[in-house]
């Protein structure tokens, strides 16, 4: 009796999840991907999403990877505050994240109008994007690192460290094939994340416009018939992240 | 060499404090204890990869407290080979060789040069057990640290790894410590033994001594010390008789009555009178039809209760006025002895033998 | 049962994002007054149209920034009436912190405004009206200052990464000091404390009786389908604001409208720098009785 109320749940959940993204490709996958040969505004934004989700996940990855390894190994003091510092933007309400950003970047301030003058603009820029994408998105990168490198054994950099590795050396050599898999996935789930963004990046950078933010122009202007093209795109290129992480798995 | 002087460190639960002991030069150090004493932790607090607190290593003289791991000059197996998975064995074997000849010697002597070519998963617990041992002798290490490096290969293996890592040893002179719970094995190889219990050293020195006269009965127990009695010291210098040793000399030490259940030992120490635990090995107990006329000080009569062969030796329990006295004998004395249970016999030991503590 | 009393309680608003804070005390007084619910939606009228036709979320009163919406949109599926209620005029609304802030005069801030250093920000005109009666007030200015060019030249200088979707939002990057100058409405400008340069009635699409002045100028933008495009005329700014055939609570929908429309709230409104019309000025039919008798004074 158990076993089929779970099941029962099970597909409504799936139900639930499959359905909207189902309907959504069904009613505009078809004209959506015929309107990327004629509307050069769509390609133009989805290029200009993926330019930002990979280079917000280059970044992500740089700086999250020494973060995520000291995490996972390392216990010191003030380090469960440092973990869940890197856990707050995953709290933080998307436009309020954009208005944090804000707050330090903007030209007003004392980094921002350094940036200012250097010539490099934040907000309305991609530069912009860009920030705001890694402030949502890296923590995901990083706990999910995190318990990549938290699986390998820390005997094997062990012996390596005595056979005469350096710990960078050990790390390159031992730890990160080891765990490669397992941080690849982490920046998919980022990439993934960086995309889909729309709350923090608006605030920022309206113009020019990411597909998120450009899918909700078109329901603006032009109602939910024209918008929904757009949104089956964009839901069809999310299936390659999706693809990837599946093709990581099976190997 | 390796020298420890109060060192302290400390992962997770496992804490090491004041850890003091010496490894001569090219000697071969052991170490034993119950689980959780810290033995794995101090040798990865000797390796360097694990933090020491405070105090001192030196290794071959000079002070490595705070040198990384990679410039100690020392290798260290654990229990289980931690063979690098993404490695073949070959490049395990050749990961810190300063050339492939040095790895193709240390796989040869262990017998694994056979297994270069395959993944390291498709090995055997025993044969990944020996990669190991290869891959560390080959980055040719002045300090070599064994965590139970032989409890994964069987008995046959274990035997011949062991001669080799003895051949290696002598050939090259590193000072090796080794974690063990074989005491045969510790009694062998070992020129000094130390024992842990709960982070801390409570005894070191000779194997032999170490076995014999362990400082506590619990100790005794763990070490595998057949019989550990507890009862009432007692020096009796007053009633003394003429004991004398085997030269003919009178004895340094003071006699001691030991009386236990409704039995009295003789034996020999500087006690306080009051509650203390006797020890003796069952090696030293032996079985007659008759009580001897040698200077065995003590002789109990009474009867065999069990009887279990231990590989070379039997180990013999006699039950004398209550009390279980364990004898290993030899099973070459059993057939002579017709030792049987339920056979009346005399169990006989000298007060050297029993240890107080 | 609980449904009753659901719709007796409660009232959806959706208004114009440049009236979203003079309006909230005024909400907050009629709730604490009625007992009434008032769930608020902010944000540009296309959004709100958007809501309402292809979501079908119809809210109890519409208050939006241009009230040709009304007619282009709205009538005659969603909504039988539609009154005028307030004015607002363009201005250029900039802060202590803007760059020029000390030289910027009414006579000169088409030069400050042309000048390469300054980041000037306006709203986007494909969804709000203040966007493209920006461009209308271009076009006015090229005229009456005499400078051929200068309504290209000023759109050029509000480039499309300083546009954003609504007035509020505008007006919040002007606040955080990203912008230094913004053209917005003068009730957002005064509202949100700002200073701002009192533009000629001529360009600034404020004075009813210009009418014929403000009807010279067009600006192009996008249709309600894509590729399609429409004309905007210029013409005098006026808020407008209904309540739709579908409103879930019209009970409580004529409560706020007589409410709103009260002497003392119009005062103040007012107050608040909403150019408040003396009378609503109702169009179409089906409007509540107290809206026509001209409830404001």
């Amino acid at each position: 009796m158990a076993s089929v109320i779970v099941a029962i749940v099970a597909s409504l959940f799936l139900l639930f999840i499959v359905g909207p993204v189902a309907g959504l490709v069904g009613s505009g996958g078809g004209r959506g991907l015929a309107s990327l040969v004629s509307d050069s505004e769509l390609r133009q934004s989805l290029s200009l999403t993926a330019l930002t989700a990979t280079t917000a996940t280059f970044l992500g990855i740089l700086g999250g990877t020494p973060i995520a390894y000291v995490l996972a190994r390392r216990t010191f003091r003030g380090k469960a505050l440092l973990a869940a510092i890197m856990d707050l933007p995953l709290v933080i309400p998307h436009p309020v994240a954009g208005i944090a950003l804000l707050l330090v970047l903007g030209r007003g301030t004392t980094l921002g109008s350094a940036l200012y003058a250097a010539g490099l603009r934040v907000a309305g820029s991609p530069t912009g994007i860009i920030c705001a994408m890694l402030f949502v998105s890296a923590p995901l990168y990083v706990s999910a690192a995190r318990e990549s490198f938290a699986r390998v054994d820390a005997r094997f950099e062990a012996v390596a460290r005595t056979l005469g590795d350096d710990a960078w050396r050990a790390f390159r050599r031992v730890t990160l094939p080891l765990s490669a898999r397992g941080l690849t996935a982490a920046a998919i789930v980022m990439w993934a994340r960086a995309v889909s963004e729309f709350g923090a990046i608006v605030i920022l950078t309206y113009n020019p416009k990411v597909a998120s933010v450009l899918s909700y122009d078109r329901f603006t202007a032009f109602g939910l018939q024209e918008a929904l093209p757009v949104a089956a795109v964009l839901v069809l290129l999310a299936l390659v992240p999706l693809a990837a992480l599946r093709a990581l798995r099976k190997e | 060499m390796i020298s420890l002087r109060l060192v302290n460190s400390r992962v997770g639960h496992f804490r090491l404090t004041d850890i003091t002991f010496d490894v001569a030069d090219g000697g071969y150090g052991v170490v034993i204890g119950p689980a959780g004493a810290g033995k794995t932790t101090l040798l990865e607090t000797i390796a360097g990869v694990t933090r020491a607190t405070s105090g001192q290593i030196i290794l071959r003289g000079e002070d490595m407290t705070t040198v990384a791991p990679e410039r100690r000059r020392l290798g260290i197996v654990y229990q289980h080979a931690y063979l690098f998975p993404h490695l073949t064995v070959r490049e395990n074997v050749e990961y810190g060789a300063a050339s492939a000849a040095d790895a193709e010697d240390a796989a040869d002597r262990f017998g694994v040069e056979g297994l270069f070519d395959r993944a390291v998963e498709s090995l055997s617990g025993g044969e990944r057990q020996l990669v190991a041992i290869a891959r560390a002798i080959a980055a040719k290490p002045e300090v070599l640290l064994l965590d139970e490096p032989f409890s994964a290969l069987d008995p046959r293996t274990r035997g011949e790894t062991r001669r080799q890592l003895r051949a290696t040893y002598f050939e090259r002179g590193f000072t090796v410590l080794q974690v063990t719970h074989d005491f045969a094995e510790a009694g062998v190889l070992g020129d000094v033994a130390i024992v842990l219990d709960r982070g801390r050293v409570v005894q070191k020195g000779d194997p032999a001594d170490v076995f014999h006269r362990p400082v506590s009965p619990y100790l005794a127990v763990f070490l595998g010390v057949e019989n550990v009695f507890a009862g009432t010291a007692r020096p009796i210098r007053a009633e003394a008789p003429d004991w004398r040793d085997a030269a003919g000399d009178q004895f340094a030490e003071l006699p001691v009555a030991f009386t236990t259940g409704a039995l009295t030992f003789y034996a020999l120490g500087d006690v306080v009178p009051g509650p203390a635990h006797a020890v003796i090995r069952a090696e030293e107990v032996s079985l007659s039809v008759e009580p001897s006329m040698s200077s065995m000080q003590n002789q109990f009569r009474g009867r065999i209760v069990e009887i279990v062969p231990a590989g070379a030796l039997s180990k013999v329990t006699v039950e004398a006025s209550g009390t279980s006295i364990v004898a290993a004998v030899t099973a070459r004395s059993v057939r002579e002895l017709s030792l049987d249970v339920g056979r009346e016999i005399v169990a006989g030991f000298k007060a050297t033998a029993v240890h107080l503590c | 049962m609980i449904g009753l009393l659901a719709a007796a309680d409660t009232l959806v608003l959706f208004v114009a994002a440049s009236l979203t804070k003079p309006l909230q005390p005024v909400l907050d007084a009629f709730t604490a007054q009625t007992g009434i619910v008032v769930q608020r939606e902010s944000g540009a009228s296309l959004e709100h149209v958007r809501k309402i036709t292809d979501l079908h979320r119809v809210p109890d009163v519409l208050l939006l920034a241009d009230a040709d919406v009304f007619p282009r949109y709205l009538m005659p599926a969603h909504a039988t009436w539609y009154a005028d209620f307030a004015r607002n005029r363009m201005v250029v609304a900039y802060t202590p912190k803007s760059r020029h802030a000390a030289e910027i005069t009414a006579d000169n801030w088409m030069s400050i405004l042309q000048r390469g250093d300054v980041e000037i920000g306006r709203t986007d005109p494909r969804i709000a009206p203040v966007g493209y009666r920006t461009l209308l007030m271009f076009q006015l200015a090229e005229r009456y200052y005499k400078k051929p060019g200068l309504a290209k030249s000023l759109f050029d200088h509000a480039p499309d990464r300083n546009i954003r979707p609504n007035a509020a939002e505008l007006a919040a990057l002007l606040a955080a000091g990203e912008l230094d100058y913004i053209y917005d409405y003068q009730s957002v400008a005064e509202s949100n404390g700002f200073r701002y340069v009192v533009l000629p009635p001529q360009i600034d699409l404020g004075d009813a009786h210009r009418e014929k002045d403000y009807e010279s100028v067009s600006v192009q933008v996008r249709g309600a389908s894509p590729g399609t495009t429409t004309t905007v005329r210029g013409e005098p700014i006026l808020y407008g604001m209904t309540i739709p055939r579908a409103a879930p609570h019209p009970v409580s929908a004529d409560r706020f409208v007589a409410y709103l429309f009260s002497p003392a709230v119009v005062k103040q409104l007012r107050d608040a720098h909403v150019d408040m019309l003396a009378n609503p000025v109702v169009h179409g039919s089906g409007a509540p009785a107290g809206l026509r008798g001209g409830a404001g004074r």
